[in-house]
C-alpha cells in the first residue's frame, strides 16, 4: 500500500489567454482531510475539474495509489472512487432523496426500477455514516444543509474512497458547519480520504490535517495545519501580507431613510417568505442582514426596490410612503440597488457596456432627446464612469458578457452610484469575487456610507457583514429574529439566531442612536 | 332535448373516442420530448409527415406497412429537430417552427413525385376494424365496441406503457432528470445528449403514428392540411395533462369530444364553420385557464451546452 | 466554462483582418452560405428527378433577373412579405412568438375590405387611408387576445395565435360566403366581396416609374404599398436603434428580469410590441386586395404570414435585412414559377430549397454568434489582463472572501 492515496505531478492547464494551473504538485495521504486553499480565480476549481475529469491536464500526471492514472470522464472519475461534491448543488429539487442519491448508478435489472429498495440502501447508507436523512423526501423541500448531506450521500452511494468537497461551508450557518464537520471526521474514521476545497482560512485550520495554498494557479506550499496560523496562511494565498480588519469609518448617523414597518412579502411559490419585518437605516449608516440563505432576504432586498409585492405593512423611504410603488419610482426616490444575482438582474450581458451602465438611469431627461435616446451622452457617461471606477474594457462599446465576473460587478457598482442615491439595497455584492475586487466593494460600500448613504448590506458572509455593517438584523425563516449593534455580538451567537435556536423579545423596533 | 341528447349520443362518444386518438398519441410524444427538457412545435410536422407516409405506406403495401412508414418518417424528421435543438442549440421554437414549414413543402412535392397530384393521394384501404367479443353483442355499447380501429387500443396502451417508462425505468428517471437538471445529470454520468436524443425521437414515432392515424384510419388517404393544427393541439393537451401520459390522455379525450361534436351536432342553429374550430377555442379556453396550475419541467426549452468555454 | 486563474500567455496578435472587419465579413457571409448550402440540397432533389440542377439554377437566374416582368413580378411579391417580415420580426424583437400574422392578415384584409366598399362617397384622402387603419385595426385585434392570455395568464402564444389563425380562416370563411357576399355573383360559384369603391384602391407605381423612366409590365399591379413598406422599415429600423422605447425592447428581449430590475415596464413593452406586430400584420394583405383584386375573394393569397416568419428568421429580425429577405422569397418564388414552366421542375423543390435555406441560415446564425462571442471576449481579456477572471457561469458562486474578515 501506498502511503499516498493520491498524488499530482506537474499538472499545467491552459485556457486561451490564461494558465490556470502551472506545474501543480500535491501529494494526498490516505484518510488524511487535505485541504486545498486560495482565493477565488486561483486555480482550485480547475484543479478540481482535472481530477473529476471535467478537464483533462496539457501537461503533468495524475498518480492513484501510485500509478499513473488518466480521468477522461466524471463517470471515470466514479469509477476510480473519486467523488465531488459541488459547490452549486446538483440535485433536482422535484426527485426524492433516494432518487437524486441513484440516479446515474441505478442497481437495476433490466432497467427497472424499485423504488422501495433503493430508499432501503440509501437509508442503510445514511445510518452506516451518521447522515440523518429520509429517503423518500422529495429534495425541494429540504433544507441547505439536509442537501448537502444527499449530494454527500450520492458520492458515497458510488463507493468513493476520496471525496473532493468544493466550498462545501458557503451557504451554511456556523451550526451546520460544525454538523458537516462532525461528518467529516467521521468519514474520516471510517477511512475516507477528504479534500476540501475553502479560502475560509479559520474553518480550514479546523477540520484539515494538511493544507496546500494556490495563487495564481500555482502551488506556493503546502503545510501542516498544527503550527500554522491564520495570518501565515493568508499571507501565503495572496502574497503579501493582508490587513485583516477593515478602517471602519466613524460616522455620525442622521436622519432614518429606509423604514420597514411590519413587512411581509410573497415567496415564489405564493407562500410569505417574509413575515411582518421592522427594521430602519439611517443615512451614513450600513445596515446588515445576515442569514442563511432562503430564510427570506433575497426576497426583502427585492421588495425594498419595488421588485416584489408587498402583501402586508409599510415601507418608507426618506419619509414617504413607497409601499406598493413600481421599481421606477422606487428608482427615483434615489433608491440603487446592486442585485443578488447580477448576471440575472443586473447586466443585459449582449448589450454593451454603456446601454448597461444607462439602465435604470436611461428615463433620466439628460439621457433622452425626445423619444430619442441620446446615445452620445450615454456613452460620455459611461466613459467617464468606467474610468472612475476601474472597470477594465477595451472600449464602452464591448458588450458586457465579454468581461470578467469582477469586472462586471464593477460595471453594476460604478452604475449604482451614480446619481447620488439617497439609499442602497446591496444584496450578496462580493459573490463570487477574488480578493481585490471584493476589497474594490467593501471599500466603495464604507465610502458611500461616509457621503451618507443609508445602505441595507444583505450578505450570507458573515464576516462581511461584521466587518461593515453598524449593525445587524438576523433574518430566520422570514421573520427578523434578533438585531444588534456592530462589535456587540459574535460569530458563535450569530449563528445561533440564523438557525433559528435563539431569538430576541423585539427585534428591530426601535430605531438606530 | 333532442339537441341535448345528442350532445351525450353514443354515436357521439364513439366519434369522440375515435378523435381522441391522434391527438392523444401526439401529446404523448410530447410528455416525452418535453420530460427530457426539449420543446417540440415541429409536431405539426412531424404529424403531416405521418400523414403522408401513412398513406404512402398503406397504398404499397397495406396499412402495417403504412404505420411503420409513418413511424419511420416520423422518426426521421424528429432527429432533425434533436439536430438543431440538442447538438446545434438553434432556438427550439424556431427549428420546429421551421420543421413545420419544411414538412408542408415536402408532402407536396413527395406527393407530386409519387401521385401526379400536390394535395391528395389515391384512396386507401386501412387496417381491419376490431369487434369487442361481449360488448358488441350488446346493441346499445354497439357503436363503441364494434368496428373501432386496433390503433385505439394500441394507443391506451401506449399511455399506460408511458406512464410506465417514465415512473418505473432506468430510461425514465434519467429522462425526467435530464429535463429537470441536465447539469446534475450529466455530473453523475447521464448521457444527456443521448437521453434528450430518445426523448424527441419517441416524441417522432408517436407523432407519426398520429399522423398515420389520421390519413390510415380516419381520412383513408393522405389530404394535404388533414392535420388542422392537431399537433399544436396536442402540445396544449400536454400541458392540461401536466406532463404526464394519463393526464394527457384526459385532456386528449377532452379535445377528442369537441372535435366530434363540430362534426356532429348540426342540429345546433350555428354555422359549421365555427363548429370546425370548436377543438381550437377549446385550446385556447384551456390555455388561458390552466397553464399557471402546470408545472413544466424546470429545464424544458433550456439547451444544454456540455463546457461553455471561453 | 471558464479559467480559473492564471496569467496571460502571450498577447496574441494574430494576423489579418481587425476584429471588427471579421465580424462583418462573417455577417455577411453567413446567409449567403446557407443559401449554398440549400442549393446544394436542392441540388440533389433536382438530380433525383433526373434534371441538370446547374441548369434549373441557370434558368432560374436569367429567368428572374433578366426580364422586366419578372423584376415587376419580384417586386410585387416582395411587398406584402416586407409587411408580414416585418410583423414577426417585432413580435420576435420582444421575445413573442407571434405565429399568427396569417390570421391577423385575414382580419386585417376583411377589415379593409368592409370599409373598401362599405363606406361611400369619401374622397380618397380619407377613404385610403380609413382602409389602411381599419387594416391595421384589425390586425391588432386579431393580436389582442393572445397576448393579453400571454401576459395575464401565461398562455404559450405560439400555440393561441396558431389556434387563432384556425378561427380567422373559419371567420373569414363564414363572412364572405354566408354574409358579405356580392349578390350580383349569387348564380356563379365566385364566393367574394363587392367590388371596391375606387377611393379606396392603392394607386399603382406605375405613373412614377415611367417618369423615371422604367418600363413595367402593363399587366403589373405594382402599387405604392411598396414604397409604403420600404419607409416602414426604415422607420421600425430607427425606431428600435435610437429611441428610448426601441433601448427598452432590447433590454425585456435579451434579459427580461434586468429589465425589470431597471424599472422598465415588461408587459407594457411587449403588448405594445406584440399590438404594433398585429397591427403591420394587417397591412400583409392589402397589396393583393387593395392593390390588385380590388375585392375580396375568398381565395385570396394565403401563407403569406407564414413567409413572414422565413424572412424575419433569414432577417435576424433587423428591420432593414426584411427588406432583402422578402426580396430573395419573392426571388425565388418567381424563380419557381419559371422552373415549373420551362424546366419542369415542380415549384414545390424551391418551396423545399426555401425551407432548407432557413434551416441553414438559423445554424449559421447561431454558430456566429457563438463565434462572436468568443471572439469579443478575448478582445477584452487583451484590454483587462486577467487579474481575475473569475468564469461567467462560476461567477455566481457563493461566499467571496470578506473583506479581510473581520471577527
Amino acid at each position: 500500500m501506498n502511503e499516498f492515496l493520491l498524488e499530482l505531478r506537474g499538472i499545467t492547464k491552459r485556457f486561451p489567454g490564461v494558465v490556470a494551473n502551472d506545474d501543480i504538485h500535491l501529494r494526498v495521504r490516505r484518510g488524511e482531510i487535505h485541504a486545498v486553499v486560495g482565493e477565488n480565480g486561483a486555480g482550485k476549481s480547475t484543479l478540481m475539474k482535472i481530477l473529476y475529469g471535467l478537464y483533462q491536464p496539457d501537461e503533468g500526471q495524475i498518480l492513484l495509489h501510485g500509478a499513473p492514472t488518466a480521468i477522461p470522464h466524471p463517470r471515470a472519475a466514479l469509477g476510480l472512487g473519486i467523488g465531488m461534491v459541488h459547490q452549486h448543488f446538483m440535485l433536482i429539487p422535484r426527485f426524492t432523496v433516494a432518487e437524486n442519491v441513484v440516479l446515474g448508478s441505478e442497481r437495476a435489472a433490466w432497467g427497472i426500477l424499485h423504488p422501495r429498495r433503493a430508499e432501503a440502501e440509501v437509508a442503510a447508507l445514511c445510518r452506516r455514516y451518521g447522515l440523518a436523512l429520509d429517503p423518500a423526501a422529495e429534495v425541494g423541500g429540504l433544507s441547505v444543509g439536509e442537501q448537502q448531506r444527499v449530494e454527500i450521500l450520492k458520492v458515497l452511494y458510488r463507493g468513493a474512497g476520496l471525496l473532493i468537497l468544493d466550498e462545501p461551508t458557503a451557504v451554511l450557518a456556523p451550526q451546520e458547519v460544525a454538523e458537516l464537520f462532525a461528518n467529516l471526521r467521521r468519514l474520516k474514521e471510517q477511512g475516507k480520504t477528504i479534500i476540501f476545497i475553502s479560502h475560509k482560512l479559520q474553518e480550514v485550520l479546523e477540520i484539515a490535517d494538511q493544507i496546500t495554498v494556490l495563487r495564481r494557479g500555482r502551488v506556493v506550499g503546502s503545510v501542516p495545519a498544527a503550527g500554522t496560523t491564520r495570518a501565515g496562511l493568508a499571507e501565503m494565498m495572496v502574497g503579501r501580507p493582508v490587513l485583516l480588519e477593515l478602517q471602519r469609518p466613524d460616522t455620525t448617523p442622521g436622519e432614518v431613510r429606509l423604514a420597514a414597518e411590519g413587512l411581509s412579502v410573497a415567496g415564489s411559490r405564493g407562500r410569505p417568505a417574509v413575515r411582518g419585518v421592522s427594521f430602519s437605516v439611517r443615512a451614513g449608516e450600513i445596515y446588515g442582514l445576515a442569514g442563511v440563505e432562503g430564510n427570506g432576504q433575497s426576497e426583502l432586498s427585492e421588495a425594498l426596490v419595488g421588485l416584489r409585492p408587498i402583501t402586508a405593512g409599510r415601507l418608507l423611504i426618506a419619509g414617504r410612503d413607497a409601499t406598493g410603488l413600481s421599481p421606477r419610482e422606487v428608482r427615483l426616490l434615489g433608491v440603487a440597488h446592486i442585485p443578488e444575482d447580477r448576471h440575472r438582474r443586473g447586466l443585459v450581458l449582449p448589450m454593451e457596456v454603456y446601454e448597461n451602465m444607462i439602465l435604470g438611469h436611461h428615463f433620466r431627461p439628460v439621457f433622452n432627446r425626445g423619444p430619442l435616446l441620446a446615445a452620445a451622452e450615454a456613452r460620455a457617461f459611461a466613459a467617464e464612469r468606467v474610468k472612475k471606477y476601474d472597470v477594465r474594457v477595451p472600449s464602452v462599446r464591448t458588450p458586457a458578457l465579454a468581461l470578467s465576473g469582477g469586472n462586471q460587478q464593477k460595471a453594476v457598482v460604478a452604475r449604482e452610484f451614480s446619481f447620488e442615491p439617497r439609499v442602497l439595497v446591496a444584496a450578496q455584492p462580493t459573490r463570487g469575487l477574488d480578493i481585490g475586487a471584493t476589497e474594490f466593494v467593501g471599500q466603495e460600500l464604507l465610502r458611500a456610507k461616509e457621503r451618507g448613504m443609508a445602505v441595507v448590506l444583505v450578505s450570507s458572509d458573515l464576516d462581511e457583514v461584521l466587518a461593515l455593517a453598524d449593525r445587524v438584523g438576523v433574518m430566520y425563516n422570514g421573520e427578523l429574529v434578533a438585531e444588534f449593534r456592530a462589535g456587540e455580538v459574535t460569530l458563535a451567537e450569530l449563528g445561533l439566531y440564523m438557525t433559528g435556536a435563539r431569538r430576541q423579545a423585539e427585534p428591530g423596533g426601535e430605531p438606530a442612536p | 332535448m333532442e339537441t341535448l341528447a345528442s350532445l351525450f349520443s353514443l354515436a357521439l362518444l364513439a366519434s369522440a373516442v375515435r378523435l381522441t386518438v391522434p391527438v392523444l398519441l401526439a401529446a404523448l410524444g410530447a410528455v416525452f420530448s418535453e420530460r427530457g427538457g426539449v420543446i417540440n412545435i415541429g409536431l405539426e410536422g412531424i404529424m403531416i409527415m405521418g400523414t403522408f407516409f401513412g398513406a404512402v405506406g398503406t397504398y404499397y403495401g397495406g396499412p402495417v406497412v403504412g404505420l411503420l412508414a409513418a413511424v419511420a418518417a416520423g422518426v426521421v424528421f424528429s432527429a432533425v429537430h434533436g439536430l438543431l435543438a440538442i447538438t446545434l442549440r438553434v432556438d427550439q421554437i424556431i427549428s420546429g417552427v421551421v420543421l413545420n414549414m419544411l414538412a408542408v413543402g415536402l408532402a407536396r412535392f413527395l406527393n407530386i413525385m409519387l401521385f401526379g397530384v400536390a394535395t391528395q393521394s389515391p384512396g386507401i384501404r386501412g387496417f381491419t376494424p376490431l369487434s369487442i367479443p361481449v360488448l358488441r353483442d350488446i346493441p346499445a355499447l354497439k357503436p363503441i365496441a364494434a368496428g373501432i380501429s386496433p390503433l385505439i387500443p394500441l394507443a391506451l396502451a401506449l399511455v399506460v406503457a408511458g406512464h410506465w417508462v417514465l415512473v418505473r425505468t432506468t430510461f425514465g428517471l434519467r429522462l425526467r432528470a435530464v429535463g429537470e437538471n441536465p447539469l446534475a445529470a450529466d455530473t453523475v454520468g447521464v448521457n444527456v445528449f443521448l437521453m434528450r436524443y430518445l426523448g424527441v425521437l419517441i416524441s417522432g414515432a408517436l407523432a407519426g403514428m398520429a399522423g398515420a392515424y389520421l390519413s390510415i384510419e380516419q381520412g383513408r388517404g393522405y389530404l394535404e392540411g388533414m392535420t388542422q393544427g392537431r399537433g399544436f393541439i396536442a402540445l396544449a393537451a400536454m400541458i392540461f395533462g401536466n406532463w404526464w401520459p394519463v393526464g394527457a390522455l384526459g385532456a386528449s379525450a377532452l379535445f377528442g369530444y369537441f372535435d366530434a361534436l363540430s362534426l356532429r351536432v348540426v342540429a345546433l342553429n350555428v354555422p359549421y364553420q365555427f363548429l370546425n374550430v370548436l377543438p381550437h377555442i377549446v385550446t385556447i379556453l384551456v390555455l388561458a385557464g390552466f397553464v399557471r396550475r402546470a408545472r413544466p419541467p424546470a429545464a424544458d426549452g433550456i439547451p444544454y451546452a456540455k463546457e461553455e468555454q471561453g | 466554462m471558464k479559467p480559473a486563474a492564471g496569467r496571460r500567455l502571450k498577447p496574441g496578435l494574430r494576423p489579418g483582418l481587425s476584429p471588427r472587419w471579421r465580424l462583418w465579413l462573417l455577417q455577411v457571409l453567413a446567409p449567403l452560405l446557407a443559401i449554398l448550402f440549400g442549393a446544394l440540397v436542392a441540388s440533389v432533389i433536382i438530380l433525383f428527378i433526373g434534371k441538370d440542377p446547374l441548369a434549373v439554377y441557370g434558368l432560374m437566374l436569367r429567368f428572374s433577373l433578366t426580364r422586366p416582368d419578372s423584376i415587376a413580378s419580384i417586386l410585387f411579391k416582395a411587398t406584402p412579405l416586407i409587411f408580414a417580415g416585418l410583423a414577426v420580426a417585432m413580435s420576435f424583437r420582444a421575445a413573442l412568438w407571434n405565429i399568427g400574422v396569417e390570421g391577423q392578415y385575414y382580419v386585417g384584409a376583411l377589415c379593409a375590405a368592409l370599409v373598401a366598399f362599405g363606406v361611400k362617397g369619401l374622397p380618397v384622402v380619407v377613404h385610403l387611408p380609413l382602409t389602411l387603419l381599419a387594416a391595421v385595426a384589425g390586425g391588432m385585434a386579431w393580436a389582442l387576445l393572445p397576448i393579453v392570455l400571454k401576459l395575464r395568464r401565461g398562455a404559450h402564444e405560439v400555440i393561441t395565435t396558431i389556434m387563432m389563425n384556425h378561427i380567422a380562416a373559419a371567420v373569414l370563411l363564414y363572412l364572405l360566403a354566408d354574409v358579405l357576399r356580392d349578390p350580383a355573383q349569387a348564380g356563379t360559384p365566385r364566393v367574394r366581396t363587392p367590388v371596391f369603391e375606387p377611393t379606396a384602391l392603392v394607386p399603382s407605381l406605375r405613373p412614377l416609374l415611367d417618369a423615371v423612366g422604367f418600363r413595367i409590365p402593363g399587366y403589373s399591379s405594382l402599387n405604392w404599398l411598396l414604397p409604403a413598406g420600404l419607409l416602414l422599415a426604415g422607420l421600425l429600423y430607427l425606431f428600435l436603434t435610437r429611441t428610448r422605447f426601441g433601448y427598452e425592447v432590447r433590454a425585456v428581449a435579451l434579459n427580461p428580469d434586468a429589465a425589470e430590475a431597471a424599472g422598465i415596464r415588461i408587459a407594457r413593452v411587449q403588448f405594445l410590441m406584440f399590438l404594433l406586430s398585429g397591427g403591420i400584420a394587417g397591412l400583409v394583405g392589402l397589396n393583393d386586395v387593395l392593390g390588385f383584386f380590388g375585392y375580396l375573394d375568398i381565395d385570396f393569397p394565403k401563407g403569406l404570414g407564414f413567409l413572414g416568419i422565413s424572412v424575419a428568421l433569414l432577417a435576424k429580425n433587423n428591420p432593414l435585412g426584411v427588406i432583402l429577405a422578402a426580396l430573395l422569397i419573392g426571388f425565388l418564388d418567381r424563380g419557381a414559377q419559371g422552373v415549373q414552366v420551362f424546366a419542369g421542375v415542380p415549384r414545390e423543390v424551391i418551396t423545399i430549397l426555401q425551407a432548407v435555406i432557413i434551416l441553414a441560415i438559423v445554424v449559421a446564425y447561431e454558430l456566429l454568434t457563438r463565434y462572436v462571442r468568443v471572439l469579443r471576449k478575448r478582445e477584452a481579456e487583451r484590454a483587462a489582463p486577467p487579474a481575475a477572471p473569475s468564469g461567467t457561469l462560476a461567477a455566481a458562486a457563493p461566499g467571496g472572501p470578506g473583506p479581510g474578515g473581520g471577527g
